[in-house]
């Protein structure tokens, strides 16, 4: 690896750098998450609970109807929120949804709006910090599988992926959990070219 | 500590399992090693296997703990009943257990960023699977990994270490027999970047002198820990997971 | 075994699986008769007597087997005594939770128990000492990660435990610790093969999301030519199905058994 690993309290700039998941002491800018630190100084971490940003897609199942609206599991500590008046059509438990976070409050309550119901399927839980692997470069990966499952995907950024119960589902399954294993690794889209091929 | 002094605790400059005064047992650090835990860890330490867990943040239970300002950090120690070469024990908290569970806590309740998740909870499970003296100390350093394989943001990095006294003889990381039988027993957990101390305990009879020996003594073997720690977390993330452990 | 907290890891439909079912092959691309990879290590707890880690896809399950000098029951002044216990750690599954054990880990342990107590794996006659001193063996089975069927996982670290124990030394009445007069020397390996029916597809070795949408559970655990345990939970069974059960658990056993019998 090219990237440095570096550990929390460990120093990414001498400066006060503006970057999540870090903190300034003095005059210098330090991690608090393990992550990459590149040539440039650009520091990602390699592990991150999610972290709900308004403007996020995010996919979820409905846990709780009530009359004010739904609670949606989204794989954080509280369930999100989708208020009755800003949905037309009627959802229930166990519906699989994806939808744009609309307020994250300073609580970690989340309001979501322009939900979608997604068809029969399945919810897969991803590492949120290695989500961007799996979407790629302009959609390049979850393009890629996408061609070859036969069927829908949708990631969220809260680490929840839902896969269509039309797509081969057996494949699609061992392909995520291979970018999981290798998100690491450069070169992968290419290497998944070739085994979705291979699987065909 | 300070049991019977039949036991020679120091022979020719040399302890009872051979080591040298400042010499630390051998360690062996793994990141990872729990699928269904967000973080994980496993340190075998000496004879000491401590497997250590780690979830959060997530919802607090009972609801009614929940910190408006920061997320609730818990932490339960536990000895199993097969970790002692003598007798089996009983399953279950002990005082000692419940104490330990605390001193622990309170390190991390330090060095996590704990703000950044308000009504939420953070749990550390740390079950002792074998013990041969230093369980606490090897369990601080477990718990660090763990958390950092989380994600959970920290200011900085914590290992721990037990200094001691047997035979007048100042001694790094405590063996079982030293434990039992020496004159002082001092767990000392030191945050890497800034060196400060975040767990304190002592027993025993010791001068002002002898103590500041010791964090100088611990300073040296937490920069040693750290390198392991890091070299534990470097190996699972460059591996893409620990597929290989073995236990 | 069913989860306390079920918020969704890898929520799934009955009616999703069925429809991958229908195509003959799991989620996981197994058969419905195949187990996943086994891995057994043992002498893993020095401090114990035996002691193995059982890996049943990534289940895992540490069992260790610790002696003390007890006094018998007093029905049984003659006989050893056999004792397990089941912890499902909380590192285990974010769905375990601190606390005594629940009817999940006290199923586990009694199920284990009584497949070894069963296929009468030692003779507690000869743990016998002296007048109101008998060995006492502890099983304590440690569940390290939940990725389903635990039971079958936890039966085969406890035959495997048993396999890797050495009796200890015993001098005037007390346990000479970190000696030994030789094996144990099980007189059988009992294996647990446990079954999940989802829609009308009968499952061999389930993973947490068959155990979750199954209808129906059985474990039944097998010696070389005998049925010495079995447990139904969930569901029913028809004769036919049970005896067809009996028919893969001791295929699948025999298979397993090899693995850990050199």
């Amino acid at each position: 690896m090219d990237k440095k690993i570096v550990m929390p309290g460990e120093k990414i700039a001498d400066s006060r750098i503006r970057a999540p998941n870090t903190f300034y002491e003095g005059e210098a800018t330090f991690a608090t998450v393990i992550g990459t630190l590149d040539e440039t100084g650009r520091y990602i971490p390699l592990e991150n609970p999610y972290k709900p940003q308004v403007g996020d897609f995010v996919v979820g199942m409905v846990v709780d109807v009530r009359h004010a609206g739904y609670e949606v599991d989204l794989n954080l500590p509280k369930g999100g929120f989708i208020p009755s008046r800003d949905i037309r059509v009627n959802l229930q438990l166990g519906d699989y949804v994806v939808c744009k976070i609309k307020l994250v409050s300073e609580v970690g309550d989340v309001d979501l709006g322009e939900v979608k119901r997604l068809p029969m399927g399945k919810i897969v839980k991803f590492p949120p910090a290695k989500v961007p692997r799996l979407i790629g470069r302009k959609s390049s990966m979850v393009a890629l599988l996408k061609e070859n499952a036969g069927g829908d995907i949708m990631v969220g950024n809260n680490g929840y992926v839902w896969i269509s119960e039309k797509s081969n589902m057996p494949l699609l399954l061992k392909a995520i959990n291979m970018i999981d294993v290798k998100a690491h690794t450069s070169g992968l889209t290419d290497e998944m070219a070739k085994f979705l091929e291979s699987s065909r | 500590m300070g049991g019977s002094t039949d036991v020679q605790l120091i022979v020719d400059g040399k302890r009872v399992d051979g080591r040298t005064p400042d010499e630390m047992r051998k360690v062996r650090m793994e990141a990872g090693i729990i699928p269904e835990a967000d973080g994980s860890s496993f340190v075998e330490w000496g004879g000491n296997k401590i497997l250590c867990g780690v979830y959060g943040p997530r919802e607090c239970i009972p609801r009614h703990g929940a910190n408006p300002y920061r997320a609730t950090i818990k932490c339960r120690y536990m000895m199993s009943p097969f970790a002692s070469a003598e007798e089996h024990g009983r399953s279950g908290p002990s005082r000692r257990s419940t104490e330990l569970s605390k001193v622990i806590r309170e390190v991390f309740e330090n060095l996590v960023v704990a703000e950044k998740f308000p009504n939420t909870q953070i749990d550390i499970f740390i079950d002792v699977l074998q013990a041969e003296g230093g369980t606490r100390t090897a369990s601080v350093t477990a718990a660090a990994i763990a958390l950092v394989n989380a994600g959970i943001p920290m200011k900085d990095m914590v290992s721990a270490i037990a200094l001691g006294k047997a035979a007048d003889v100042l001694l790094v990381d405590l063996g079982k027999a030293e434990d039992n039988y020496g004159q002082s027993d001092v767990p000392l957990a030191m945050s890497h970047k800034d060196k400060k101390l975040h767990l304190i305990q002592m027993d025993g009879l010791l001068t002002k002198d002898e103590i500041a020996k010791m964090i100088d003594m611990a300073e040296k073997a937490s920069d040693q820990l750290h390198e392991e720690q890091v070299a534990a977390l470097r190996r699972f993330y460059e591996n893409g997971g620990n597929e290989s452990f073995k236990w | 075994m069913t989860d306390s907290k079920d918020t969704i890891m890898a929520h799934v439909r009955r009616e999703v699986m069925n429809k991958t079912l229908a195509n003959g092959i799991r989620f996981d691309e197994r058969g419905f008769e195949e187990v996943r990879p086994v891995d057994v290590q043992t002498n893993v707890i020095t401090t114990a007597e035996g002691s193995a880690v059982a890996r049943i896809g990534k289940s895992a399950v540490l069992v260790a087997v610790k002696f003390d000098v007890v006094k018998p029951f007093p029905d049984r002044p003659t006989e050893g005594v056999m004792m397990m216990n089941a912890e499902l750690l909380p590192t285990a599954s974010p769905t375990f939770e601190t606390g005594p054990p629940n009817e999940d880990s006290i199923e586990l342990a009694r199920v284990v128990d009584r497949g070894l107590r069963s296929a009468e794996i030692v003779d507690v006659k000869s743990f016998f000492i002296e007048e109101d001193k008998v060995l006492g063996m502890f099983l304590d089975i440690y569940v390290l990660n939940h990725a389903g069927n635990l039971t079958d996982t936890a039966a085969l670290a406890a035959s495997a435990a048993l396999l890797d124990t050495k009796m200890p030394k015993i001098e005037d009445g007390k346990i000479v610790r970190g000696e030994s007069t030789g094996p144990l020397n099980p007189k059988a390996v009992p294996i647990a093969t446990t079954l999940v029916k989802v829609g009308e597809n009968w499952l061999v070795d389930p993973t947490r999301d068959e155990e979750r949408v199954a209808e129906t559970s059985i474990t039944i655990t097998t010696t070389k030519d005998h049925v010495c345990s079995v447990q139904k939970r969930n569901g029913s069974l028809t004769k036919e199905e049970f005896l067809s059960n009996i028919d893969i658990a001791f295929k699948t056993g025999n298979d397993i058994r090899k693995m850990i019998t050199r």
